[in-house]
């Protein structure tokens, strides 16, 4: 998929938006999750560049955004993320769009449409959760130990001597598809600034959000995922009116990878 | 026991030497590290003696369940949010951290290898993983990291104060100091927004800096709790998830402004309460003790400069203003002299001097005579225009500055202020009446090129001819 990359306003070179796809298209933006940058969306996206304008983007600290207009103030917290799409959307005049977010971004997602709806035509939470510690009777699957012990586990891996993890930036001889130039901006996220967003990411608590959606919304849960279990993906459902809950056959929390045909499959047909 | 098909068979090895052959069989099973083989969803189909010992657990408990169902929770999450995109996307990760889960409940960490091998079509087919003990280095890596968040939460409470001490200390006014502690406030607590809110001399709160995300729903008064401020509390935080009633409305607002908590934390100065620092936060944040403790420091440094601040300030104003009359002082007046002949345009220097006030202090009383002297203040004040500038020279002289003006229209404001002087006054005996000798000088930059000085000297000789020919009369000097 070749990206076109938009005139480059300061809104489009923050957040290294590139759209590519069907011109004339109903516009499709992807949202990559905590962990990566859009890259987890290449074998999703490109299966909608014929009759849908393609808009990827990277939040800011990860892929090929610009470092430099991260503000721990404004990233302390899922608004300010969903600010970032907000103006995504008005800086490229979309209108009925089709928002497909991963994991934390598809509350990203929820809170952006419920700021605003008005340029979102469908929302598509791929693993989402709202909550991920539990609370009273609420099942979010995590103790607060347990999210303790991920932070500890990342910081690890990004801040200690196996820091391999963070940067990861190495050719892959296996799959020579993947130019340099894509290598080097792979999942790249800053050490810093990942410890936030996994803070921000596992410590938020947008249950609330969910009421206020009245765009049309698609959950897609997988099988078997550890980060958002079935319970999480019902919760999500029974609180955003009208929503439509889809069960992949895809196990874990990352179905854009692992199984990107049934994802595809399943956006398709909802919004057909 | 049966090596699953993937595993290696035992291969005869012609170049072994003699007597020291290990078969591929024994080297899987027993190698010095983990050996494991998952499929692409993550379901282990091989697994090695040495990693079975690792993890105490069974062959047939592993082979056929997840991955994940070795780890820990958070090393889970890890696997799911970061490994697996990774090595998706690359195809090979290194050294990675995890902590495996063993079967008697304790927690064992490693660093992992994997590498997925791809079918002919390119498709991933099997992920095989080299699993090695880590918990000595671990352990260290943990020491390391705890001595590295305490030493990073120390640098960020040494270096937030000492950038503050700077950009405090560069502030000209109280707003650029209100500017830095909000900067510095949003910065070193991560928060959302940040505002200084400071009570004014009518007692009135106003944000003098930063921004209140709450300033649409609610009234400074309603979101200030005065009373804490007064009472020299600590740092105080309200977050939507509270309880109590008497921060229902602040926490209605909070939450349509999608802000999770707020802090207040008083700037005081020596036991008087100046304003307050607010800071937002988007998000549930754990505002731990340090936490407050350092926004009191930052607020305390931020207060005491603005203290300093204040007190200059109102020295200068003693220097610039007469005590008396609140007229500009000799010290601004040479000051607004200067600035008004640098401006290159026409001016004029109206100076003056009672008639018949020694008689008023001598017979009336000093007192009478103050009273006088604010009188024909106020006189003054009543009869220029905004922009000219009336002081008192000293005694009973005072001075006129009028910048950009004609001759005429000076000679008409020297002729009002005679007039408006000589008007008996209310509460003086009229048997000493007061009137004013009027000096004029004239500055057309045309024509002449005189000092501040030069000026006031010409206006003083304009005044004394006014005074020889018997006072309560204009003269003009330079006409």
């Amino acid at each position: 998929m070749g990206s076109l990359p938009a005139e480059r306003t300061d809104v489009l070179r923050r957040n290294n938006v590139t759209v590519s796809g069907n011109p004339a298209g109903r516009p499709m933006v992807f949202a990559h999750g905590f962990g990566c940058s859009q890259e987890v969306w290449r074998m999703v996206a490109p299966q909608f560049a014929e009759d849908y304008r393609v808009i990827l983007f990277d939040h800011v600290g990860a892929g090929g955004s610009d470092v430099s207009a991260y503000d721990t103030g404004k990233y302390d917290s899922i608004d300010g993320y969903a600010s970032d799409v907000l103006e995504i959307l008005a800086e490229l005049d979309l209108q009925d769009v089709v928002y497909v977010g991963h994991s934390v971004s598809s509350m990203i997602g929820v809170v952006a449409a419920s700021r605003d709806s008005s340029r979102f035509g469908a929302l598509v939470l791929v693993g989402p959760s709202p909550r991920y510690i539990n609370e009273g009777e609420y099942v979010g699957g995590f103790d607060r130990a347990d999210i303790t012990a991920l932070l500890d586990n990342l910081d690890l891996n990004y801040l200690g001597w196996s820091s391999q993890m963070a940067p990861a930036i190495m050719g892959n001889p296996d799959r020579p598809e993947l130019g340099d130039e894509l290598t080097t901006s792979f999942c790249r996220i800053d050490p810093m600034i990942a410890s936030q967003f996994a803070r921000v990411t596992f410590l938020s608590d947008n249950r609330a959000d969910l009421a206020a959606v009245v765009t049309p919304t698609l959950v897609l849960q997988c099988t078997d995922d550890l980060i958002a279990p079935t319970p999480v993906g019902e919760y999500v459902h029974e609180h955003i009116a009208g929503s439509t809950l889809v069960r992949l056959e895809a196990t874990g929390h990352v179905p854009n990878l692992s199984s990107p045909d049934e994802v595809a499959r399943e956006i398709r047909s909802f919004l057909a | 026991m049966t090596v699953a098909d993937d595993a290696p068979a035992a291969v005869p090895d012609a170049a072994v030497v003699p007597g020291m052959q290990d078969s591929y069989e024994e080297f899987y099973l027993n190698a010095p590290c983990g050996l494991l083989t998952m499929a692409p969803n993550g379901t282990v189909t091989h697994i090695n003696d040495t990693l079975l010992g690792m993890t105490g657990r069974e062959r047939r408990d592993v082979v056929g369940a997840s991955f994940t169902r070795l780890l820990t929770v958070g090393s889970q999450m890890f696997f799911e949010t970061r490994f697996q995109p990774i090595l998706r996307l690359q195809g090979e990760i290194r050294e990675v951290a995890i902590a495996l889960s063993c079967a008697d409940g304790s927690s064992l960490p490693v660093l992992l290898n994997a590498v997925v091998v791809a079918d002919g079509n390119g498709q991933p087919r099997v992920i095989r993983t080299a699993i090695f003990d880590s918990t000595v280095r671990q352990d260290y890596e943990r020491e390391m990291l705890a001595a590295r968040r305490s030493a990073e939460a120390s640098e960020v409470r040494v270096r937030a104060l000492q950038d503050a001490s700077i950009a405090f200390g560069g502030a000209t006014g109280e707003e650029e100091l209100a500017e830095a502690l909000v900067s510095s406030a949003r910065s070193t607590f991560s928060a959302s927004n940040s505002a200084v809110v400071l009570l004014g001399d009518d007692g009135e709160l106003s944000v003098v800096a930063g921004v209140n995300p709450l300033g649409d729903a609610l009234s400074l008064q309603e979101l200030v709790p005065m009373a804490s401020v007064l009472e020299l509390s600590p740092v105080t935080s309200i977050g939507v998830d509270g309880v109590d009633a008497s921060t229902a409305a602040i926490r209605a607002a909070l939450a349509a402004a999608r802000q999770h908590t707020v802090t207040v934390t008083p700037l005081v100065d020596r036991d008087v309460p100046i304003g307050v620092l607010l800071c937002f936060f988007g998000r549930e944040r754990d505002l731990g003790d340090q936490f407050s403790s350092l926004q009191q420091a930052l607020a305390r440094q931020a207060a005491q400069t603005l203290t300093r601040m204040r007190l200059r300030a109102q020295l200068e104003q003693l220097a610039l203003y007469d005590r008396l009359t609140g007229l500009a002082t000799r010290k601004l007046l040479e000051e607004r002299l200067a600035v008004a002949l640098e401006s290159g345009t026409p001016m004029a220097l109206v100076f003056l001097d009672l008639d018949g006030f020694k008689g008023v202090n001598d017979h009336l009383g000093h007192t009478t005579g103050d009273a006088v002297l604010r009188v024909v203040a106020d006189r003054l004040r009543s009869v220029v225009r905004a922009e000219d500038v009336v002081g008192r020279f000293g005694g009973d002289e005072f001075v006129v500055i009028c910048a950009e003006t004609t001759s005429v229209n000076a000679m008409v404001v020297a002729q009002r202020i005679a007039a408006e002087i000589r008007l008996p006054m209310d509460g003086i005996d009229p048997a000493f009446p007061i009137t004013a000798s009027v000096g004029v000088a004239v500055y057309t930059p045309a024509s002449s090129d005189v000092s501040a000085a030069e000026l006031f000297r010409l206006a003083d000789g304009a005044m004394y001819a006014s005074k020889r020919a018997g006072g309560n009369r204009v003269s003009v000097f330079g006409a």
